[in-house]
């Protein structure tokens, strides 16, 4: 025998047999009351990410050119919005015209008023679900509002205390939030806001309606000289006084912008920043084809025409089906779906799934076309 | 309403592998999963240009193809073994522990381990020979009760296993104060504890002693594709055997008839779907406390339920770098950065914020080292808490109170190995308490199920696993069943009570 440890002979084995009937008595003394069913940790988690939540368009607001300050009021459980960091976006869903359409839109609110059950956004007339909601969509009209989401905000282990905010027209949304965060405690950072717009009257906000200590606004008009704003484009000379090591570059704004901008950043030195990602929209097909699609969704089966120049939630908004849809832009994961036979494209500047996925044949529709006739499995909408 | 033979509730990995065993039988069957994606720990997610693999540390019981660990056989069986490409580890981990000063790489395989212990004692390589012959004895035992069907003769065990009965009741402290090893090989010894979460006063020798024996002798491998590769194997498998999986389908209740039987279970939605049998791949806590009519709940059952202490409720931080592991220093794939190695000082200490008791952590790229981009690195850092400190934050104070945390083991890595992390990160993500019960709905974000406990072990939950059956047409399996927590665990408990729930239907079918 390798193993002794009462000096008594056998009281080891004996010990050991008597396992289960010590165990059946500590059952049998413990409570007969239902387990407990609920717990802080999973309560936090659940007001932190509440899913889909009832909201009612409790204002509109036109700001700058064609933009519209859209405030949404809570219709959710206890009146409020989940807590979000400066910087996310929120999607909307609702139906417009013959489709059920969802589209992501940073906040321009501030995470405390999350609390008192209001979330804004700043909408730029352009797209159909924006036109809606700046045109169509009254004053109470109920939306579906997803639950705050995306990487797009100061964290202090990744980020400098200083960031350098490059936005271009209506994609300074993010960094109103950030100002609102750190104006009223909820964010710890420095931020010089590089705000590129057209003209005086495109511009959506008054720097010094923002300006502190810590928060700087510069805007920068591209079509109209005014005395004691910057003229031009935001390029490396705009740019560099406001580089140090303690700085870390965010930007925000059309594509077009992104290419300028990454540019003048290298001539800088400067190699990481972090941008938030458009949605991605219809791509140009030297000859469009239009395609059956076929989609599966629990066990219900649904057929509809998919064009190749659209994506494939696309397709699914034109039919109707309520798709899990969030970031429409291939990084979130939200839309995962398998594919079960069929052809699709996807641009590799999109393509953000897991690697096993792409082993294994799943796709994220929201930046897939189709090149053939197509069937998928896409799971349930959870509203 | 639709009819299958077997409705499993939840895709993690006890119930993709209970669907899949269900499914090789020629029953119908149909999984309900609340998020999108199958795997509940067993995933990964996508920040920026890395991939962050969500749980998975190392995985033991694999072994190569021809010589199968006890895992891969069972993935043979279940006919996902080929879909999965495996990477095996070298060494088995870099402890560093202050309090005792210790700073050493441990490597897998049985010599390589025994002599390598040579450095931390002048006659290590005794004790640890003399251990494994142990641990050897203690498998050889498991083995036969397996086999033996829950009917072992009593004296076969006597005179073939007598140590593992006579070690079979005590835990790994007082087992290792009886086997008088010196101090630096217990401490070396008992690294792995945390991959249990139970102090060495609570954790049972038994199973601890067959899990390291399985690490140190057999070895570990990590999947290529991170573990939602083991998930979307399974996921392919449950399709071609024509079983379903509905995602965002949160099963709110499990229905049953007036003799207390289940007759199916409600999703979110209201949506009712009829079954005799359900196999649970959650907490009994939700399914007893949540999911049924209290009516339902047999006395039995609240009294088991009630008796069980939830387990570690995890942490972690994953970093993407924008350095390569060699450029950073990070020579090892596991590392793990312990304050002191007495295991009840450390879990006591995990109650609190503010602690850096234990920490387990990961280069993957040195296990991979494509897993990244070229010139860049991902680190994962997991710790428990061992009481509830999470659950009285607010919504306000939440983000600072993990990066305060994050930061506290990012700088106590720096501290340990000198390698500057914090100018490098690219990327990073943490995961609370919080997260873990957002995504898998566990009590309290436990991301062990329930602890292993002195009377409530893995020999003690084997031994009475019918006698812990209390709702007919119910089994419940995975992370909080009868095999405790750990993938190879939770893979191998789906398939036991996926195998019960055929033996219940065979009955019925002979005896309606």
């Amino acid at each position: 025998m390798t193993f002794q440890r009462s000096p008594i002979p056998g009281e080891d084995i004996r010990r050991a047999m008597e396992m289960p009937a010590r165990r059946r008595e500590l059952i049998e003394q413990s409570s007969s009351q239902l387990p407990q069913a609920s717990y802080g940790v999973n309560e936090l988690a659940a007001s932190l990410h509440p899913g889909i939540v009832r909201a009612r368009i409790s204002e509109k607001r036109p700001a700058g050119v064609d933009c519209c300050v859209i405030t949404l009021q809570s219709l959710g459980k206890d009146g409020r919005f989940a807590w979000f960091r400066a910087g996310q976006f929120i999607t909307l869903s609702a139906e417009v015209g013959d489709s059920f359409i969802s589209r992501p839109y940073s906040l321009s609110s501030s995470p405390k008023q999350a609390l008192e059950g209001i979330y804004e956004i700043t909408v730029q007339k352009k797209g159909i679900f924006s036109r809606w909601l700046i045109e169509e969509a009254r004053i109470g009209e109920i939306v579906l509002v997803n639950e705050p989401s995306g990487d797009f905000y100061h964290d202090s282990l990744r980020d400098h205390d200083h960031i350098l905010a490059i936005a271009g027209g209506s994609g300074v949304t993010p960094f109103v939030a950030m100002m609102k965060a750190i104006r009223e405690g909820s964010e710890d950072f420095r931020l010089t806001l590089l705000y590129g717009a057209r003209t005086l009257q495109h511009l959506l906000l008054k720097p010094e309606e923002y300006e502190n200590e810590r928060i700087r606004v510069i805007p920068v008009l591209s079509d109209e000289q005014s005395e004691g704003y910057f003229y031009g484009f935001i390029d490396r000379t705009v740019i560099a006084p406001y580089l140090d090591d303690d700085t870390t570059v965010f930007m925000c704004g059309p594509e077009a912008m992104y290419g300028f901008t990454a540019h003048e950043l290298a001539e800088l030195n400067v190699e990481h920043f972090r941008r938030e990602r458009n949605s991605v929209g219809n791509r140009s097909v030297d000859e469009p084809q239009i395609f059956r699609l076929k989609v599966h969704v629990r066990d219900e089966v649904y057929e509809m025409l998919a064009r190749s120049e659209e994506t494939l939630i696309t397709a699914l908004e034109r039919a109707r089906i309520p798709a899990p849809v969030r970031c429409k832009n291939g990084v979130c994961g939200y839309c995962h779906s398998r594919l079960i036979s069929g052809e699709y494209f996807v641009d590799e500047k999109n393509d953000f799934r897991r690697e096993a996925d792409r082993k294994f044949g799943y796709l994220h529709p929201c930046v897939c076309y189709p090149l053939s006739d197509m069937e998928i499995e896409i799971p349930i909408l959870d509203k | 309403m639709n009819k299958y033979d077997v409705i499993v509730i939840g895709a993690g990995n006890g119930g993709l592998a209970a669907a899949v065993r269900v499914l090789q039988a020629g029953k119908s069957c149909l999984v309900c999963e609340k998020h999108n994606i199958p795997g509940g720990f067993a995933t990964s997610f996508v920040r920026g240009r890395f991939e962050f693999e969500a749980s998975l540390h190392e995985f033991n019981g694999i072994g190569t193809p021809q010589q199968p660990g006890s895992t891969r056989q069972l993935f043979q069986q279940l006919g996902v073994a080929d879909k999965i490409e495996w990477v095996q580890l070298k060494d088995a981990y870099h402890l560093i522990s202050r309090k005792e000063g210790y700073d050493f790489v441990m490597p897998f395989g049985y010599e390589a381990f025994a002599l390598a212990n040579n450095q931390i004692h002048p006659e290590g390589e005794k004790y640890i020979r003399h251990f494994f012959a142990l641990c050897q004895q203690i498998r050889d035992a498991m083995e036969y009760l397996s086999a033996s069907k829950g009917r072992p003769d009593p004296k076969v065990m006597m005179e073939k296993y007598p140590d593992y009965l006579a070690c079979g009741s005590y835990s790994v402290n007082e087992a290792f104060e009886a086997l008088g090893y010196p101090k630096e090989i217990v401490d070396n010894l008992n690294t792995y504890w945390c991959y249990l979460g139970a102090d060495g006063n609570n954790l049972s020798f038994l199973h601890y002693a067959n899990m390291i024996y399985s690490y140190f002798a057999k070895g570990a491998a990590v999947p290529r594709h991170r573990s939602h590769e083991l998930s979307l194997a399974f996921e392919q498998r449950i399709h071609e055997l024509g079983g379903d999986i509905w995602y965002n389908s949160e099963v709110t209740r499990i229905l049953t008839d007036e003799n207390g039987r289940v007759k199916g279970i409600e999703l979110k939605d209201g949506r009712q779907l009829e079954s005799r049998h359900v196999i649970a791949d959650i907490s009994p806590h939700v399914v007893y406390g949540k999911l049924m009519d209290p009516g339902a709940v047999p006395e039995k059952a609240r009294r088991l339920t009630n008796f069980r202490k939830l387990a570690g409720r995890g942490f972690t931080v994953f970093l993407g770098l924008n350095r390569s592991a060699e450029q950073l220093g990070i020579m090892d794939h596991n590392y793990f950065i312990y304050d002191t190695c007495d295991s009840v000082a450390q879990y006591e200490a995990m109650k609190n914020f503010g602690n850096t008791a234990a920490q387990a952590t990961v280069c993957l790229n040195n296990a991979i080292p494509d897993c990244s981009p070229e010139g860049t690195a991902i680190l994962y850092m997991t710790t428990l808490f061992t009481d509830d400190v999470w659950s009285q934050v607010s919504q306000q104070e939440y983000h600072q109170v993990k990066e305060k945390v994050a930061t506290a083991m990012i700088e106590r890595f720096e501290q340990a190995t000198g390698v500057n992390i914090r100018d490098h990160i690219e990327e990073l993500a943490i995961a609370t308490p919080q997260t873990y019960a957002r995504y898998c709905g566990h009590p309290q974000g436990t991301i062990y199920g329930y602890e292993s406990q002195y009377y409530d072990g893995l020999m003690n939950r084997i031994q009475m696993v019918e006698e812990d059956h209390f709702v007919e047409g119910l089994r419940i399996g995975g992370g909080f069943g009868e095999r405790l927590l750990g993938y190879p665990s939770s893979y191998k408990s789906g398939v036991n009570e996926a195998n019960r729930t055929l033996k219940d239907i065979e009955r019925e079918e002979v005896q309606p």
